[in-house]
């Protein structure tokens, strides 16, 4: 195997107050990336406002002192620069990308909305309106569809069941001074992680990080108190039902890994194998052979606590109940027989060789060492990523998939038109213990 | 090596010639031709061990005709498959395991395949792609199985999918002559009825040398790569080319309108003017007046319909990127209880003012900065940069297109928008689709 060119991982600083900055620069392009980061997530909303932290970071760009919203854009755009919002469970934050000739005045821009934002009414009005038409536009898209339903049923009771963008109810319920609380509590020096990558010296970018966070009041981490979620036990099947569809979308989820597991990359090399690559297992058993979907993929998510393992297929009406039960039977037959040592081997190629296009731009090197700060995952998660890899073997990686992943403790999600595939679907899963069917417009 | 040397170089080693080299942005790109009239470029890039390999060739849906669309599409999915070398499935196969992601993807003027892979298997991709222009094999059950999933992606992207679908009637309304009137994916029945006998035709007319370009960009030894390209392609025979067939669309004499149903709960409006080609001098410029109208949140209209109408939840423009005469499409998503009569006037009074009166500096400037961005994006990988230069070289013969437009940009006037509006926005050239909820549907929006 080739081994892929070593770089330095990104600097690391301590700014005022506890907040970190993490630098990776390129001068590749005239091009600066920009991450804000808090330590919280969106299981952090509290309960009937799911969906606060992301309208909260989106409302710091509605007004601030001096400057309406209509102003803040402008100004975003004339600089040749982008914001944006991502949320996820564990953290929320801001992505921002400019020219690097207007690095300066865009940290100046960012430093006025994280200091002194205004939080208009009517701003926050107009946005929670927004939210919720994006919320209802969301169902045309039936794949958003299948995942949301997938998230909240697999993970019932648990925070990791939260919406990110939350509900039309919970949007509509959000004040003002849930709003204010929200930054008050969580936009604060000691539980931000900042991220420069690009055309940007660690220098330059230390001074303009410490100009970002002074704009910020002191105040402490926050500490995850999220537990271990619990998996529902039996066989369920959940139909979400939309008129008309002439294709289905069928997930197939358990719970999963996590990163601190013993057996964690062993499962992530098991899974490859299954349903990570173009050749992988469910690829060339549903398209390959058969036809029945234009892709069939399987993944582990990473996150602070266990997560999702989740199939992915999308067959015609007509093939959702053999392809669920053929995917369910492949599954099955992962976990009883495990994976061989050719396809380990094999798997260990790609994956060690792939490498080098996780890693070959600044802004990807620069997310990786996010991720471990703000996941707490191994320090050496991604650093010595091949190394891991390099050391499962096939006995490892079939007793991994043996401990972590239940067959007889799935859910089968599937979009679909109820009068044409329920029937179908419920004779596909064998020992089934629970069906039902939801309307799509649920949320 | 400067040109000198690379034209003596090419000389002595035989079976290609050095053209000529072409500044990309800060580097330099090199272009070269195979004796068989395979181009190639190469544009040596360290930043990162890795490498990408496009192949790309002048063959789109436009090559199609009537009965047999979806072909070029659909023989992109076979050239996966069987050679005469590789078994059926080893084609990825042998590619993953030397940690390559590859994929294709076709379109109305061209089609590419790209491997981006560690630089240190760059001889791979070389040895594979030649072995697939040159000698693959076309099955029944391959074919028949690629057919299936071709319905599949179809059924995906167009027939469950509320744009797709309006974009397809789009196109077919818009253009009554032109190929550019059917979809790339192709109607269904047309998908279904593909024999093995009608991709081999394809294959032996468009899929030759001298009909494609080699995109290489990344960690490379630009003469041991120019050696396994001669010595991988070219014995490959040129194949001539049959002339193109196109009959150019006819002006568009009055404005055109359809409607359709589909399970949404949100009405949709999709207003297409007749646009210019690519290699227009009027593309640059109405490029930037879609993104005064449309680009971002302080574009005019994101503002009328989205911030102060509140009628919307999505709005774009998007002037098509083709060889011949596109669209400028202008697509608006209602919010629930808006209608796409609402949101019909709000855009004709945005067109109207682009019409009457300039845009003010501030205006242009946003646009233009936005669009500076967008292309530094776009030259953030390599393997974009090898999309960049691929696309301008096989649509307009010119790698390095991307940089004049961003120089384009910069040189347009308040007066040049205003003239543009005046010349493409105008009613007679206009094709509207509306999207209305199938009943039923409307009411989840409440």
């Amino acid at each position: 195997m080739s081994a892929a060119r070593k770089h330095a991982e990104p600097a690391r600083y301590e700014l005022p107050g506890g907040a970190k900055l993490l630098v990776e620069s390129s001068h590749a392009v005239p091009l600066v990336s920009l991450v804000v980061a808090l330590r919280n997530g969106c299981t952090m909303d509290p309960p009937g406002r799911e969906g606060l932290s992301r309208i909260a970071l989106r409302m710091l760009r509605r007004g601030c002192a001096g400057l309406s919203s209509e102003q803040i854009d402008f100004r975003i755009d004339v600089l040749g620069g982008e914001m944006a919002v991502d949320t996820s469970p564990s953290t929320v934050a801001i992505h921002a990308q400019v020219i690097s000739r207007n690095l300066e005045a865009f940290v100046d821009l960012l430093a006025r909305l994280f200091g002194a934002p205004t939080f208009p009414e009517d701003e926050l009005a107009r946005l929670k309106r927004e939210t919720i038409a994006e919320i209802i536009e969301a169902r045309d898209n039936d794949r958003v569809v299948a995942q949301k339903a997938m998230q909240r049923t697999l993970f019932e009771g648990h925070p990791y069941g939260r919406s990110a963008s939350g509900t039309t109810a919970s949007v509509d319920a959000i004040v003002r001074d849930d709003v204010v609380a929200f930054v008050r509590r969580y936009l604060v020096q000691g539980n931000v992680v900042v991220g420069l990558s690009g055309d940007v010296t660690g220098e330059h970018a230390t001074a303009l990080a410490t100009k970002l966070v002074a704009a910020l009041p002191a105040g402490p981490a926050t500490v995850d108190e999220v537990t271990e979620p619990k998996a529902l036990p039996g066989r369920r099947l959940l139909l979400v039902d939309k008129p008309d569809r002439t294709q289905t979308q069928i997930l197939v989820g358990a719970l999963g890994t996590a990163p601190h597991d013993a057996d964690h990359v062993a499962l992530v090399v098991a899974n490859a194998v299954f349903g990570g690559t173009f050749t992988s297992r469910l690829m060339r058993e549903v398209r390959s052979k058969r036809g029945w979907s234009y892709g069939a993929s399987a993944r582990t998510v990473v996150d602070r606590q266990r997560q999702a393992w989740i199939m992915w297929t999308f067959p015609a009406a007509e093939d959702a109940a053999p392809c669920l039960k053929l995917t369910l039977e492949l599954m099955e037959a992962w976990v009883q027989d495990g994976v061989t040592a050719r396809e380990v081997a094999f798997i260990q190629r790609y994956l060690v060789r792939s490498h080098a296009f996780d890693v070959d731009t600044a802004a990807k090197r620069l997310h990786q060492a996010l991720d471990v700060e703000l996941l707490g995952l191994p320090a050496d998660y991604y650093s010595h990523w091949t190394d891991h890899v390099r050391a499962v073997n096939a006995a490892v990686a079939s007793e991994a998939v043996r401990t972590r992943i239940h067959p007889a403790d799935t859910l089968s999600v599937v979009v679909g038109t109820a009068t044409q595939v329920l029937e179908p679907l419920r004779g596909a899963v064998s020992n089934l213990a629970d069906a039902r069917v939801v309307p799509f417009d649920l949320e | 090596m400067a040109s000198v040397d690379r034209k003596a170089w090419a000389a002595s080693v035989g079976g290609l010639t050095y053209e000529r080299a072409h500044a990309f942005g800060v580097d330099t790109l090199h272009r070269w031709r195979l004796d068989n009239g395979l181009t190639v470029l190469i544009l040596v890039d360290t930043s990162a061990p890795v490498a990408s390999y496009h192949t790309w060739f002048k063959v789109g849906s436009r090559h199609e005709r009537p009965g047999k669309t979806g072909l070029a599409h659909l023989f992109e999915h076979l050239m996966f498959n069987e050679t005469e070398n590789l078994k059926a499935g080893t084609f990825d196969r042998k590619l993953e395991e030397n940690g390559a992601e590859t994929n294709a993807a076709t379109w109305v003027d061209w089609t590419y395949y790209y491997e981006s892979l560690p630089a240190d298997r760059i001889k791979l991709a070389v040895t594979m792609e030649a072995e697939r222009m040159a000698r693959l094999v076309l099955r029944e059950p391959q074919v028949a199985s690629e057919k299936e999933v071709v319905a599949n992606e179809r059924r995906y992207r167009v027939d469950d999918d509320v744009e797709g679908a309006a974009n397809e009637l789009l196109y077919k309304a818009a253009f009554a002559e032109h190929p550019y009137g059917w979809p790339t994916i192709g109607w269904m029945q047309d998908i279904q009825g593909f024999t093995p006998e009608d991709c081999v035709a394809f294959y032996q007319t468009f899929y030759a040398p001298n009909n494609a370009t080699v995109v290489v960009v990344g960690d490379v030894r630009e003469r041991d790569l120019l050696v396994a390209i001669r010595d991988a392609y070219g014995q490959i025979p040129a194949q001539t080319i049959p002339p193109e067939d196109i009959v150019p669309e006819p002006p568009q004499l009055e404005a055109r309108e359809h409607t359709i149903r589909k399970p949404t709960a949100t009405e949709k409006l999709l207003i297409a003017f007749k646009g210019p080609a690519l290699g227009d001098a009027d593309h640059a410029t109405l490029t930037v007046l879609s993104e005064v109208l449309f680009g971002g949140r302080a574009s005019r209209l994101y503002k009328d319909l989205i911030v102060q109408g509140e009628m919307a939840t999505d709005v774009r423009g998007w002037v098509s990127t083709f060889r011949d005469p596109g669209l400028f499409e202008c697509w608006a998503t209602a919010r629930g209880g808006h209608t796409t009569e609402e949101l019909q006037r709000v855009m004709e009074a945005a067109f109207a003012k682009a019409r009457a009166d300039v845009v003010d500096p501030d205006e242009l400037a946003r646009a233009t900065a936005r669009l500076e961005l967008s292309l530094l994006q776009q030259l953030e990988t390599i393997p974009g940069k090898a999309e960049q230069i691929g696309f301008y070289e096989t649509v307009l013969g010119d790698p390095t297109r991307a940089f004049d437009r961003v120089e384009a940009y910069r040189r347009t006037t308040a007066g040049d928008l205003r003239r543009v509006a005046r010349r493409y926005m105008v009613d007679r050239a206009r094709t509207v689709v509306r999207v209305l909820p199938e009943s039923g549907a409307a009411e989840a929006a409440q």
